[in-house]
């Protein structure tokens, strides 16, 4: 446990400022655009991003405890915080040089190998790069403080297993209680308010393996935040784990000021930050709306990829601000942080820059699919949304028996179909009710992206880094060097050049290699190949999973 | 697809030993093979493993089989141009009990007696290779510094790269189905886009190599058996050398990217049919070992887990060479959980056998012939844990 007392939180040996029970990344955002890490190969400056604790951006210590995610970690009294990989600070970095010394990348496949009797020295110097935080000092280093482990039985058994309580995740678990299942909802989140069924909080469902027995059943691997890994046993799962906003490739993607729609909002963001005068918001779909209602004048402008829906249209020219549909985004310009943006009419034509502080991206939501692999059901490509979702059957029913899926996970866009989906859902799994049809998803116009990526490639490009792998700074022309030497598909060129295997697990990556190796392998998307989606869903700690009961009585093997 | 439809060899699996065997034809001027795997390049356990070099082995043969493999890492980078960061750290392995130590002692002496300068040591002498080790109920241990791990992809790219330069066929994504056999002698192999014939075929299959054997109607005793493994979050460095416990077969090191990456033994269903999944069961008997000797990795989150086949025989020692029951078919399989360690020094050998050249290994201890004679006692190698 944390130590507590009446002192506050310190940040690198100073007092915390901002707002008690804030997120750490949210409190100092109050003062200015927090960096608070460096990026492993090129120590380039990294800040919050996504904002919802899936990216690197915002690894920090707590009380020894290494790679804690600061917009999700909320600083308790007595809490010692730390940045790793920087020195002296993460603002002011001397290996920050480094991304000077290698402007086109620092090359461990090929580099380092003469003379021969320099390896040991080789070995040293590139080790002390790998990493960001230092092994925990003694056994006894206390991650951040987190409710105690409710007294449930190990391992909880239900009938239904709901997983994820945005709209579609509630309505599902609502509608199965309802018809007299016995159901459990289990989310990331804060406990529910309302009430409603059985739920587990600040729970996160890691690894998902395929059913097993006779009658089959799930057995999910579910970690509660700084409580112990447990098992819950379920005869029907339902993931309804939502989706999350998507990356975008171009040149110094990963320069802070760049910020996910959703890391926006979710970091609280708001007028009173300096460093968050002028925003450009990059999408032209109903993402958008939120971003306009809640910063309203301090948009800069929407550049949006391809069309903008009327609905953005409105919005934007009822607040004045202009719209550039269509639009290639080159470039963040700016050394330490994002001072503007190069942009490009699509189709060809002049580049053009706009001055910016910070680019908020909300052109593409992206399902969250790992629970699907893990537990092997069929996949297919979608094209809108250009990422992989369950094949589904009427009722939410995916290719594995008892396996069901509801909402953005399932590649629903629409707010209104989501919670739809989820009663559907309910429906199948009781056999009450006349099975509905699945809701429409959104009509596929194959190529959107694929369309705007073909174009940001073909382009002649600056001296800018572009990052496909932010977590672990692999570069596109690593990529491109790989296809170009006969290395063909997902799993070939991940493994060559270490794309997705950083600590988001490949979220902010994968998705735009697929569309990266469509079109330099010329062959659809779909038939570049499927992501191998390892377990755990998100990084487990040995100590909570060490805390698993011994003999989990079978198998329970997946993915 | 394949370019012709005659080959002087054709090698089954582009793996490290498959890709190795074409590498050593090559170097003695044989470029008319074709390597042909069904998968992808780094697919089977070439790409899955944890990257350990050692040499120290209970069996003489392996030491120095093991000893000439670190030669080729050492000069990988400069023969092959890609840097697979062969970085020796030593290998520690750890006794709990005395008699386990006895064990490692008559390890030692073999390895002395081979001129590597492994040596026992006492718990406070493993702390001091391994200070974050809680040896609390650690009888004491070994250590060679020679020994390392080394970083297993670049291996098959340098090797797959050179090959082509040097002309020959690495073809992927086709499997082989069969076999062309004629008087005793097998003369082509059959693969989903075509038959091709060839004068020698190669099993180098490893995990599958019991499979493809069947294919040309010969029993071999290798046993699929799935090796689940995991990597951590990276850390800054602080774990130098490879740590083995011969009690339960955990093993870990700290990669050049600064993740801890290591498994143990787990038994499971033997045989390639059931995949290559994870289970929630290895998660949990890993991390429970691991941070019984490691405790300070209890607030380290896991970043993936993933599993392979070691490929294993009823001796632990591979099978290399002609099968005695069909001629031109020659095995280069069975090397359990240590291929990409000794692929280099026993795919030469492979290679020349099949060139008809006379090789220094004894088929007593490594022929494919030998588990034809039941019944005869033979050497082992036990120490296959790790
Ligand atoms: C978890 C784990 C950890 C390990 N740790 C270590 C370690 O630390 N040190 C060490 O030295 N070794 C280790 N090993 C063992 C080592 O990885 C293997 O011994 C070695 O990679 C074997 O190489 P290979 O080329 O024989 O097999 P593989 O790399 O498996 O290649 C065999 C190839 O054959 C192909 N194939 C199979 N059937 C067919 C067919 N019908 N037609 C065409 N192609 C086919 C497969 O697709 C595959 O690519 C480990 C293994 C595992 C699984
Ligand atoms: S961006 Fe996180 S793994 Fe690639």
């Amino acid at each position: 446990m944390a130590a507590t007392g009446s002192s506050p939180p310190r940040w690198r040996g100073r007092p915390l400022a901002g707002p008690e029970g804030a997120s750490l990344v949210a409190r100092l955002a109050r003062a200015g655009l927090p960096e608070l890490q460096r990026s492993l190969r090129y120590h380039r400056p990294r800040a919050p991003f996504c904002g919802i604790g899936q990216c690197t951006n915002c690894l920090v210590g707590v009380n020894g405890r290494p790679n804690v995610r600061g917009c999700r970690y909320v600083p308790l009294a007595g809490d010692r915080i730390t940045s790793a990989n920087s020195w002296p600070s993460p603002s002011w970095d001397l290996l920050g040089v480094l991304d000077l010394l290698f402007p086109r990348g620092l090359d461990t496949l090929h580099g380092f190998t003469w003379p021969r009797f320099a390896a040991p020295l080789y070995h040293r110097v590139i080790r002390r790069l790998a990493g960001y935080d230092r092994l925990p000092e003694g056994g006894a280093a206390t991650g951040p403080a987190g409710p105690p482990a409710p007294a449930v039985a190990d391992p909880v058994e239900t009938d239904v297993l709901v997983i994820g309580a945005g709209d579609a995740g509630t309505a599902a678990a609502a509608a199965c209680a309802g018809r007299g299942l016995e159901t459990l909802l289990v989310d990331r989140g804060p406990p529910a308010e309302a009430p409603g069924p059985a739920r587990l909080a600040r729970t996160t469902v890691v690894f998902l393996p395929p059913p097993e027995g006779e009658p089959s059943r799930f057995s999910a691997l579910v970690h509660e935040e700084a409580g112990p890994a447990r098992l819950v046993r379920a005869r029907r799962v339902v993931v309804a784990t939502g989706g999350y906003d998507g990356p975008l490739l171009f040149g110094n993607g990963d320069r802070p000021g760049v910020v996910t729609a959703e890391g926006a909002l979710a970091l609280g963001l708001a007028d009173a930050d300096p460093w968050f005068r002028r925003a450009v918001v990059f999408g032209g779909g109903p993402r958008v709306l939120p971003l306009l209602d809640r910063f309203g004048t301090h948009v800069e402008a929407v550049v949006a990829p391809g069309a903008v829906s009327p609905a953005v249209v409105e919005r934007a020219s009822a607040l004045d601000v202009p719209i550039y549909p269509r639009t290639l985004l080159l470039e963040a310009l700016g050394r330490r942080r994002v001072r503007g943006l190069r942009l490009a009419p699509r189709g060809g034509g002049p580049t053009f820059d706009l001055e910016a502080d910070a680019l908020l991206l909300a052109h593409r939501r992206l399902p969250q699919p790992q629970l699907f692999y893990q537990a092997g059901a069929r996949m297919r490509w979608h094209a809108t949304l250009g990422a992989y979702v369950p094949d589904l059957e009427a009722g939410g029913a995916t290719s594995v028996p008892g396996l069901y899926a509801a909402g953005t996970a399932a590649g629903l866009l629409e707010p209104a179909a989501s919670a739809a989906s989820g009663e559907a859902v309910a429906d199948a799994i009781s056999g009450s009710g006349v099975a509905r049809p699945a809701p429409p998803a959104l009509p596929e116009s194959t190529g959107e992206l694929e369309g705007y990526y073909v174009e940001l490639l073909r382009r002649p490009r600056g001296r800018a880094k572009r990052l496909l792998c932010p977590c672990e700074d692999v570069l596109l022309t690593e990529v491109e060097e790989a296809v170009a030497n006969g290395y063909r598909g997902v799993e070939v060129v991940k493994r060559r050049t270490g794309v997705g295997t950083g600590l988001c697990q490949g979220r902010y990556c994968l998705p735009d290699l697929l569309l990266v190796l469509a079109h330099l392998e010329g062959r659809p998307p779909a038939e570049v190949g499927y992501i191998t989606q390892r377990p755990p869903v998100l990084p487990t700690p040995l100590g909570a999973l060490a805390r698993l009961p011994t003999a989990t009585g079978s198998e329970e093997e997946g993915a | 697809m394949t370019g012709r439809s005659q080959y002087r060899v054709v090698i089954v699996g582009a793996g490290i030993v498959g890709l190795y065997t074409a590498w050593h034809l090559a170097e003695a001027g044989v470029t008319d093979v074709l390597v042909v795997d069904r998968g992808f390049l780094s697919g089977g356990a070439s790409g899955r493993n944890g990257g350990g070099v050692r040499q120290q082995w209970e069996t003489p043969a392996t030491v120095r089989l093991a000893r000439e493999s670190v030669g080729a890492y050492r000069r990988f980078g400069v023969d092959f141009g890609y840097n697979v960061w062969f970085r020796q750290g030593g290998y520690l392995f750890l006794a709990e009990t005395p008699a386990e130590l006895d064990r490692l002692r008559a390890v030692v002496r073999i390895v002395n007696a081979e001129g590597l300068p492994a040596r026992v040591l006492t718990p406070s002498e493993v702390l001091r290779h391994a200070p974050a080790l809680d040896v609390t109920g650690i009888a004491g241990g070994t250590f060679l510094g020679s020994d390392g791990t080394l970083y297993p992809f670049p291996a098959v790219w340098g090797l797959f790269e050179a090959l082509r330069a040097r002309g020959v066929e690495v073809t992927t994504g086709t499997p082989v189905t069969g076999f062309r056999i004629e008087a005793g002698r097998v003369r082509g192999v059959v693969t989903a886009s075509g038959t091709v014939a060839a004068e020698a075929v190669v099993n180098a299959a490893g995990g599958w190599s019991r499979d493809v054997s069947r294919l040309a109607g010969l029993e071999t005793p290798n046993v699929a058996s799935r090796h689940e493994i995991l990597a951590t979050e990276p850390l800054k460095p602080f774990l130098d050398p490879m740590v083995v416990r011969t009690s339960d077969g955990l093993y870990f090191s700290q990669t050049m990217r600064g993740e801890i990456v290591g498994g143990l033994s787990l038994p499971h269903p033997t045989g390639t049919g059931s995949g290559m999944p994870s289970s929630i069961r290895f998660l949990g008997t890993m991390a429970r070992a691991l941070t019984g000797l490691l405790p300070a990795l209890a607030s380290v989150g896991v970043l993936r887990a993933w599993s392979g086949f070691y490929d294993e025989t009823p001796d632990g020692l591979p099978i290399l060479g002609e099968d005695p029951r069909l001629g031109g078919f020659y095995h280069a399989n069975g090397l359990g959980g240590h291929g990409f360690m000794l692929a280099p020094a026993t795919s030469r050998r492979v290679a020349e056998a099949v060139l008809g050249q006379r090789t220094d290994l004894d088929p007593a201890l490594f022929g494919p012939g030998r588990f034809l004679e039941p019944g005869r006692a033979r050497q082992a190698e036990r120490l296959t844990l790790g």
